[in-house]
């Protein structure tokens, strides 16, 4: 019964680690890691601790509840994953230190003020 | 009539698909027509829940309850549902008038975000919220990203790696309840067993992603680096849905599921009053009206949360009150903050003077939006003050005095705020180059044309959105028995567990 909170613990450390690298891509991969560890929390909570399989009755079945959860959540993520691999590749870099909105470029249609410049942290 | 609840998500989003089809003329005129008819639906469900039925629930799919997906209505539900959708209606008109709209795909997105924000308020159940504000998150990172170029595009990730973190850690909260109690249905954990540690936890966890997502300080330093980053209209639309929908969801988790805050009342008004003073002094280093006023949307939500913190009748009532002002208030600020940007091109304090003398429609509306912001009578604002330090007066008397001095003290920091506001943009020498001169994007038209005036056409959605703040002072009481029937749904569960479980 460790393997499960073991593996949960690694993947959040691991996907906590990413999360904090500047570049985007990593923390996509970082987000995955922690939605990994949010799924295998949600099947944690219960496989068959409060309700049996609706259908079927019988020793030795599911929750379904759990597993739609997860069905859910990996629907979402995925389709988040994308959009952010996508928004890493835009904009020249992938760097999440330099905002883009530090210089201005001459496509920019409206200049509306974003304000001050930010300097990357040496 | 149970039947309309699941319209209300259903509508808007099959407008926001047959959107991405339709020719623009067609769609920009959809997109207010659709928010306006959610907002009907709730004045709708409003006079039936204060004639009839306090709760409306419809259960999804026919399955039996406990199983099956619960929509259900409340006062709280309904009233949200009838200013968010105006709200939003009155914005998109904006876009619709100012021509930010005819960016494709704009107001489909927009009409999937109110489809997202109807399912979290009716939503009966934690784990559909957290899909509810998926659904509500996922055009926003459009929205965020398309309506600016490359610059935006760096806060679109800022934007998007916080709420997508903070709703991972809301999906796991959610496990952690279901491990713990075996159900995700709100009018079944109610009856749990809520002095359980693991219990407790587990909705703790909840409440922090919850309180990410509101902007709540300490996790409030997202909110005014994303949001004056996209378009005013957008900005003005994400201020009155998102984080409200995330208060919505605290009011709705700590009455609900947690049954109050019991012995950890003093950390919630700690962390509420230490907001509304960073909101209200933050503003002070800002040299941009929207990054002026995204500081005192932080304030904002202190104020809200304040009357949940003190979780009487009383303070219920004048946090929600105090919500529905900040929603219409906001609103109203920020489009006049579009329109000035929309005419001069550019939103920065150094650029902009003298705008009093030249738009005097548009320096009356933002006056009286700002006095109301910040509590003066003859608007909402006053009112809504009101009520939150007549809740605060109810307290013991240490906290009291303590609640009320900083609610003054807040204040003050929002007033200088606005004073400050004020006196870069309309008070000053009048114009003589366009703010915009001078910038790489804007080689050309330097001089200030005789005729540069914002049309009428931009300003009135803000002035719409100030009457509609201007019926709040003038009707007070209508509002606050609303308010009140909402808090006191909030406090007597019976009528909402027994509606939401009865087979």
């Amino acid at each position: 019964m460790t393997v499960l909170p073991l593996t949960i613990a690694v993947l959040v450390a691991g996907g906590v680690y990413l999360l904090l690298q500047p570049g985007l891509v990593r923390i996509v991969f970082g987000i995955t890691l922690l939605s990994h560890a949010a799924n295998l929390i949600l099947l944690a909570a219960g496989v068959s601790a409060w309700r049996g399989e609706p259908l079927h009755e019988g020793p030795g079945v599911a929750d379904p509840l759990p597993m739609a959860f997860v069905l859910t959540a990996i629907v979402i993520t995925l389709a988040v994953t994308v959009l952010m691999l996508a928004l890493a590749r835009l904009g020249g870099n992938d760097d999440t230190y330099v905002m883009p909105d530090t210089e201005p470029r001459p496509e920019d249609d409206h200049e509306r003020g974003t304000g001050e410049t930010e300097e990357r942290p040496a | 009539m149970s039947a309309v609840l699941p319209f209300l998500v259903a509508v808007p989003l099959l407008a926001a698909a047959v959107g991405v089809v339709l020719p623009g003329r067609v769609v920009r005129p959809l997109s207010v027509v659709v928010p306006l008819l959610t907002a009907a639906a709730g004045v709708w469900l409003l006079v039936e829940h204060r004639t009839g039925d306090p709760v409306v629930v419809q259960q999804v799919g026919g399955f039996v309850p406990g199983v099956a997906i619960p929509m259900v209505s409340d006062t709280l539900a309904a009233v949200m549902i009838t200013v968010t959708g105006f709200t939003s209606a009155v914005v998109l008109a904006f876009a619709w008038l100012s021509g930010e709209a005819r960016l494709r795909f704009l107001p489909s997105l927009a009409l999937m975000l109110v489809a997202g924000v109807n399912g979290a308020l009716l939503t009966g159940d934690l784990f559909n919220l957290f899909v509810f504000i998926e659904v509500m998150l996922l055009p926003s990172y459009a929205l965020i990203a398309m309506t600016g170029t490359w610059r935006r595009l760096g806060i679109g990730r800022l934007f998007v790696v916080v709420n997508l973190v903070t709703s991972t850690i809301l999906l796991i909260g959610v496990g952690l309840v279901y491990g713990v109690a075996g159900s995700v249905n709100m009018a079944v954990l109610a009856g749990a067993d809520h002095d359980d540690p693991r219990y407790r936890l587990a909705v703790a966890t909840v409440l922090l992603a919850l309180s990410v997502k509101a902007g709540l300080v300490p996790f409030h330093s997202w909110l005014p680096r994303a949001y004056p980053a996209t378009s005013a209209p957008v900005m003005a639309l994400f201020s009155a849905l998102h984080t409200k929908v995330a208060i919505y969801a605290l009011f709705r988790v700590v009455s609900v599921v947690l049954g109050g805050f019991s012995d950890w009342v003093w950390l919630a008004l700690a962390l509420v009053l230490v907001t509304m003073l960073v909101g209200g002094y933050g503003s002070l280093g800002e040299r941009v009206v929207r990054r002026n006023l995204s500081w005192q949307m932080v304030a904002g939500v202190g104020y809200i949360l304040l009357g949940l913190a003190i979780g009487t009748r009383l303070g219920l009532a004048s946090g929600l009150f105090y919500m529905l002002h900040h929603i219409l208030v906001m609103g109203s600020l920020l489009l006049g903050a579009a329109a000035i940007e929309h005419v001069y091109r550019s939103g920065e304090f150094t650029r902009l003077s003298g705008l009093m003398r030249r738009e005097p429609f548009l320096a009356i509306v933002m006056a009286l939006a700002m006095l109301s912001l910040v509590g003066f009578p003859p608007s909402s604002g006053f009112f809504a003050k009101v009520g939150v330090v007549r809740a605060a007066a109810g307290l013991d008397d240490p906290q009291r005095a303590i609640v009320m001095g900083v609610v003054i003290v807040a204040s003050v920091g929002s007033l200088l705020s606005m004073v400050r506001l004020w006196r870069h943009t309309f008070w000053g020498p009048p114009l003589e180059e366009m703010p915009s001169a001078g910038k790489e994007d804007h080689p050309c038209a330097s001089e200030v044309e005789p005729g540069t005036r914002a049309p009428q056409r931009f300003v009135v959605p803000a002035a719409v959105l100030l009457a509609a703040s201007l019926v709040l002072f003038v009707a007070p009481g209508l509002v606050f028995s609303i308010t009140e029937q909402a808090a006191d749904g909030l406090l007597d569960l019976s009528a909402y567990v027994e509606a939401v479980t009865a087979p």
